[in-house]
């Protein structure tokens, strides 16, 4: 029973950073119709941009005297650092790898290849920056554990779910009830128009990477901080099945992106629990083949292009 | 004089759509442009609108006054949100995946008189109650009718003071096309907005406007007071079926 419920934790960790990824996604698809393969190294960067962040507060670039900041503290100005640095990362690659596409009228296809180039770009500067070797990402929070009538867990998977959660809450606040949430969901039906309502358009664009890119550094912060092992190859495997959770969601919708994400962390867990390790990802994503098998468009997907 | 086109050339790519033309709007009035198919109507409502690149056609030469000062330079956006021009445009181009109200809401964007807001959508759903009926429908379940008339209320929600108006009949059953226009008369007279209005269908464009410029393969051909094109020989055998 009790490894029962600490498989449920886990599966809630894993899908908290599946789904935190795949927000990203379904975000940039739903207004640009544009998957932005470079999304899961968005990801990594910000990764290493909390770990930038977190060594420079714990005073290891000699401007701030060690000890200073406790761990706690450290979390909490690290934490939206990070999301705004990694926003930068995102709004400049719009800006300088997707607008001019954009705005030369290029087919969508070519913009992809460029998200995809990108992302190989990120990964083999990173490599070329910082070398090979891996960075080890320090402990910042006293490892507490809660228990409930025998179910143990500590306050960074509660910090993680919680995190996962309020973005999501934040996210489908923002959608459905701003008007630049409206001006995201419209765009994406009819691009022609927005521009005659006074909206400038590439404002609404920015808007939606900064979301986007700030929740994978938010995501990659907590990834590192829960498994502090940073390589410049980080962000691949892992985007790539958040994308992928995206997709068995219903890629454009944000309900479909966050119960995605979960869905594949409790398939992935469920199946290392009763199978072999090494057979988890071939049985995984089996099992999400057969979901777009029944339901080609996702969980939450629609027929049309009608959605974020 | 509230908008000046002059000697106006327009180029989409290499294939010149319009060659020099030249016509003026005054405020309060409702101006028609009249013409087949092909003859570069949309051409001026884009060029005027300033439509983002690629769709833009591109002006090689002569000028677009507004209010006194040429609005060539300006970005699509802030035709709308300064200027106060907007474009209901051919085809409609409503956002189907928002409901009515979503619609006319998303339209008051970048408006900074937000008290005016409910008053005019108000208005909006006085004129057309159809909408008002439908304000919580996903705006595609709509009519084609029904469409064409949040489009309006949407240019209108954006704070138009220009109201330019593309093939506003095309589609529509003679019912439904009058109950529109009866509207948009209302709000020229009532509500002081002035119209230029782009019609293939020459009869109730020239019913409707106080005066009208024919438009023929990128140049404009005649021009006067309704009545008086409407008795025009020419336009009568070319435009009106005899």
């Amino acid at each position: 029973m009790e490894i029962f419920f600490q498989n449920i934790f886990n599966a809630l960790q894993w899908g908290s950073f599946y789904a935190l990824i795949a927000l990203g996604y379904t975000l940039v698809y739903g207004v640009l119709l544009l998957i932005n393969f470079a999304h899961g190294d968005i990801f990594m960067v910000g990764a290493y941009i909390a770990f930038f962040v977190a060594t420079f507060l714990l005073g290891s670039y000699g401007v701030i005297d060690p000890g200073t900041f406790t761990g706690p503290v450290i979390v909490a100005l690290a934490i939206p650092a990070t999301m705004i640095l990694t926003s930068l990362v995102g709004v400049a690659l719009e800006r300088i790898a997707y607008r001019p596409l954009r705005e030369k009228g290029a087919h969508r296809l070519y913009v992809v290849i460029t998200a995809l180039m990108c992302g190989l770009l990120l990964e083999n500067g990173n490599l070329a920056l910082l070398g090979a070797s891996r960075k080890r990402f320090p402990d910042l929070l006293e490892k507490t554990v809660f228990s409930l009538g025998g179910i143990s867990v500590t306050n960074l998977k509660i910090l993680v779910i919680a995190a996962a959660i309020g973005v999501f809450l934040l996210l489908h606040f923002i959608v459905t009830r701003t008007k630049i949430g409206m001006a995201m969901r419209a765009i994406s039906y009819d691009k022609f128009a927005i521009p005659l309502m006074g909206i400038p358009i590439n404002n609404v664009i920015v808007f939606t990477f900064i979301l986007g890119s700030g929740f994978a550094g938010l995501a990659g912060f907590l990834f590192v901080m829960s498994y502090p092992v940073l390589d410049p190859y980080m962000g691949a495997i892992i985007g790539w099945k958040a994308f992928i959770a995206a997709v068995v969601g219903g890629i454009g919708d944000i309900r479909g992106a966050f119960l995605g994400g979960f869905l594949l962390a409790f398939v992935e867990i469920g199946v290392v629990a009763v199978f072999p390790s090494t057979l988890r990802d071939l049985l995984a994503f089996s099992v999400l083949l057969l979901i777009l098998w029944w339901k080609p468009t996702g969980m939450f997907g629609m027929p049309q292009t009608t959605k974020i | 004089m509230l908008l000046s086109v002059r000697n106006l050339h327009v180029k989409y790519g290499n294939i010149e759509a319009l060659h020099g033309i030249s016509f003026d709007i005054d405020e309060g009035e409702i101006v028609t442009l009249i013409g087949a198919n092909g003859a570069g109507k949309s051409t001026t409502l884009h060029t005027i609108t300033r439509l983002p690149p690629p769709e833009a056609p591109r002006v090689t030469e002569g000028d677009i006054i507004y209010q006194g000062k040429s609005i060539l330079k300006m970005p699509p956006h802030k035709v709308v949100s300064e200027l106060h021009i907007t474009l209901a445009p051919e085809g409609r181009h409503i956002f189907g995946n928002l409901t009515v109200q979503e619609n006319l809401k998303l339209a008051t964007y970048a408006r900074q008189d937000t008290d005016n807001i409910a008053r005019d959508m108000e208005r909006i759903y006085d004129l057309f109650p159809r909408l008002a009926e439908r304000r919580k429908q996903r705006s595609e379940s709509l009519s084609g009718g029904e469409q064409q008339m949040l489009a309006v209320g949407r240019a209108l929600m954006s704070g138009g003071r220009l109201l330019l108006l593309d093939e506003p009949s095309m589609g529509l059953a003679p019912v439904i096309m009058y109950e529109k226009f009866r509207a948009l008369k209302r709000l020229n007279e009532e509500d002081g907005i002035t119209i230029l209005l782009v019609e293939q269908n020459a009869r109730i464009a020239l019913q409707f406007a106080h005066r009208g410029y024919v438009l023929n393969t990128g140049e404009i051909v005649a021009q006067g007071p309704s009545e008086q094109l409407a008795c025009d020989p020419d336009v009568k055998a070319a435009y009106l079926g005899g």
